[in-house]
């Protein structure tokens, strides 16, 4: 009995142990923060804050401006004027009028804008700091309404679902090529994933870069990756139980890869066309449709060799294709950035997860696995194929 | 302050050749994907802009509460109604002490600008003499800078305010003759100038001529501006250092009374300013010196320039003036005469 207490003395004492340096840290950070002004005066003084807005957002509905506003920096700003093409205007703040760090509110001005001008907002601080946000063209901000959803399905769905369904109908033309002409066909969609999960990781640390310093750290973009990336990892253990994936299994993470991707093309499309940012023309929407129909080959070629019904490529396309209208829906109607960055990192993770899955397949499968000259001409093709349709839809 | 949008480069520059499709909804469901060419007008000539509503509430209709402006009902009583004008009298000595300060003015609504004034003020408070008056003039300067006064008239060059920079702490004694007759200004003159000056280092400077003018309710009106954010341009237009202050507490002056206006420019970076007034026309005397009258609605004054106003109102009422630069108007250069019986 001694002995035992002795020993669960001996784990408390351990414990204890560990808790030290937290409190020696909290310690140090009391006199830190209590010293923090006389700490400073002995290199220098500290520059005055910027005493800038974020302005994140400009809405406008008949005889409204809405500016969605946030406070970036560590001290408190308030909002004190409000200017519309450098006139002072009248105005009411739906929510707080001073803003501590990191939080948002909405100023609401009535305004008699003049449709396709350009126009001005500025926002003052109390200490007569002006932010200005220059709107290239004001056009009516789009509402919810059912007509707008279904619109944006319908443009989600023709660049992505139906692009993507297109190209699985390669698979009856895929299950007559022979296993060196499969395995460049394989690679190819290694390579297509891998210019997805490059674009994703670009736009990913784009937005990132954009936001508030204290909001934009780049590990939001590693943490989005490596969550999506860790995450796809373990569901393609469980999907082929333990060994590496092939067949269905192999599809579905394609898919899946793909879809994630697409969910972020699908907000970047709704934000964009909501902000007043993009011409959603006929041309871009070709364009869209014509650089996602070899996403389809690529979900495509795992299952050349297996057999599979008609309903489950069809859940294999939603998988891959509706994010895309899910992302215009979120894109349209709210306004996240922080997620916007986040969507696109998880989109970069699965992608390259994928491509590490398809890899070991190829590795394995192929003749002559990854060296073979069908295997490396496919990955290029692949990345080639998706840059030179991006030329379409960009 | 950087732009920020949720897009890629290739979502922007593809549609250039392509005209915008207002409805999306429509995209596809009339088939009408084709959009034609530029033509705007195609979807707006039939129908309201969207922008408009009808009745919303105009600038012109900011009086009242409805104008926002900081403070109480008699706050600039002391900037706007001189000082009385003293019958001249030989040798008479008039003395005044001004100290230089640093204030943040709250010049808009919750928008304080760090000032340099003379007695807390910007402009600064009106000096006022009858001509062949000795002045008196003691600075005393408790700002964090250097400072002078100078003074547009006629005066000895060693009382001029150039040459003598008052060091903080320290004091200064002007002392010269009052002349010539007119309105003029004072304010420091030390470098860099336009710092200096936009800080709010100014105000209005009086000379009543040995003959009086007419009995007449006097007012002064210094217009001027405020930089509050330092990037070398105005954000809030005044006159006597409130931006919107006339609209929210209109000046009282009785109708067919004479009415006596000592209007001077110290606007900081932008090179004229100027007064219009709505509903009547006044007599301007420029610099207040001289026989010529001139008979208008609207002033123009450069930087440094300045005149005297007489009007007696015809009709009672709303009477609004303002700079007639409508970006000023707009930013707080803007007031009423209530003009009654």
């Amino acid at each position: 009995m001694e002995a035992g207490s002795a020993t669960v003395r001996g784990r408390m004492g351990w414990r204890l142990w560990a808790v030290v340096p937290v409190l020696l840290l909290a310690l140090a950070v009391g006199f830190v923060v209590t010293s923090s002004s006389s700490l400073v005066d002995l290199v220098g003084t500290n520059p005055p804050p910027a005493d800038e807005f974020d302005i994140r957002r400009v809405e406008f509905s008949p005889g409204e401006i809405r500016i969605t506003v946030r406070n970036p920096q560590r001290d408190d700003l308030t909002i004190a004027n409000v200017n519309v093409d450098d006139a002072i205007v009248p105005f009411t703040v739906d929510g707080p009028t001073t803003l501590g760090r990191l939080r948002s509110s909405t100023i609401v001005v009535p305004f008699d804008w003049v449709e396709e001008d350009p126009i001005t907002v500025g926002v003052t601080s109390s200490t007569g700091i002006e932010t200005v946000e220059e709107i290239p063209a004001a056009i009516e901000t789009p509402t919810p309404s059912v007509e707008g959803f279904l619109g944006y399905a319908l443009i989600g769905a023709l660049v992505g679902v139906l692009p993507v369904a297109l190209g699985l109908l390669w698979l009856p033309a895929l299950r007559h090529a022979g296993p060196e002409w499969l395995s460049a066909f394989m690679a190819f969609t290694a390579g297509l994933l891998s210019f997805l999960g490059v674009e994703a990781l670009s736009e990913s640390f784009q937005l990132q870069a954009a936001l508030p310093s204290a909001l934009g750290g780049t590990g939001l973009v590693l943490l989005g990756v490596a969550l999506s990336f860790l995450g796809m990892t373990a569901l393609a253990g469980r999907l082929s139980g333990g060994s590496a994936a092939t067949g269905l299994a192999l599809a579905l993470l394609v898919a899946i890869g793909i879809g994630l991707h697409n969910l972020g093309e699908g907000l970047a499309i709704g934000a964009s066309f909501a902000l007043g940012e993009l011409q959603l023309g006929t041309f871009l929407i070709v364009g869209f449709m014509i650089h996602n129909v070899t996403e389809g080959l690529g979900i495509a070629t795992p299952v050349a060799k297996t057999r599979v019904t008609i309903l489950t490529l069809a859940g294999l396309a939603l998988v891959a294709g509706a994010p895309t209208i899910l992302g215009t829906w979120i894109g349209g109607y709210t306004s996240s950035d922080v997620l916007g960055a986040l969507f696109f990192a998880i989109a970069a993770g699965a992608a390259f997860q994928v491509v590490v899955e398809v890899g070991r397949y190829v590795a394995r499968s192929a003749p002559g696995g990854l060296r073979s000259g069908y295997a490396i001409a496919g990955f290029l093709a692949g990345i080639a194929t998706m840059f030179v349709t991006g030329i379409l839809a960009g | 302050m950087t732009k920020k949008k949720l897009t890629r480069g290739k979502l922007l520059a593809a549609a250039a050749p392509l005209a915008a499709v207002p409805i999306v909804g429509k995209l596809a469901l009339d088939g009408q994907a084709e959009a034609s060419g530029h033509d705007h007008s195609s979807h707006s000539s039939t129908r309201v802009p969207a922008s408009h509503v009808q009745g919303r509430m105009g600038h012109s209709a900011m009086v009242g509460e409805e104008a926002p402006a900081v403070g109480g009902p008699n706050d600039l009583d002391a900037l706007l109604y001189p000082p009385p004008a003293l019958p001249y009298e030989p040798g008479r000595v008039r003395e005044y002490t001004l100290t230089a300060t640093d204030v943040d003015l709250e010049v808009a609504p919750g928008i304080f600008f760090p000032a340099w004034t003379y007695n807390g003020t910007a402009p600064g408070p009106v000096i006022r003499a009858t001509e062949g008056d000795i002045l008196r003039v003691r600075f005393l300067n408790a700002g964090s800078h250097p400072h002078t006064i100078h003074f547009h008239g006629i005066h000895p060059a060693n009382m001029d305010g150039v040459f003598e920079n008052v060091e903080p702490g320290g004091q200064f004694t002007y002392r010269f003759e009052a002349r010539p007759a007119g309105l003029h200004l004072y304010h420091c003159h030390s470098t860099p100038l336009k710092k200096h000056i936009h800080k709010g280092l100014y105000g209005a400077f009086i000379i009543d001529p040995k003959e009086p003018r007419p009995p007449a309710q006097e007012l002064v009106f210094v217009m001027n501006g405020f930089d509050t954010d330092a990037d070398g341009g105005n954000n809030f237009y005044t006159v006597n250092g409130r931006s919107f202050y006339y609209a929210r507490y209109p000046i009282r002056v009785k109708r067919s009374e004479l009415v006596r206006i000592y209007l001077a420019n110290l606007t900081e970076f932008d090179l004229v300013n100027s007064l219009h007034l709505h509903a009547d026309f006044f007599r301007y005397q420029p610099t207040g010196t001289g026989d010529y009258w001139e008979y208008t609605d609207t002033v123009m004054q450069c930087q440094g320039q300045r005149g005297v106003l007489e009007i007696e109102f015809a009709g009672t009422g709303l009477h609004m003036f303002h700079a007639h630069q409508s970006e000023f108007a707009e930013l707080g250069w803007m007031g009423f005469f209530e003009v009654v019986d």
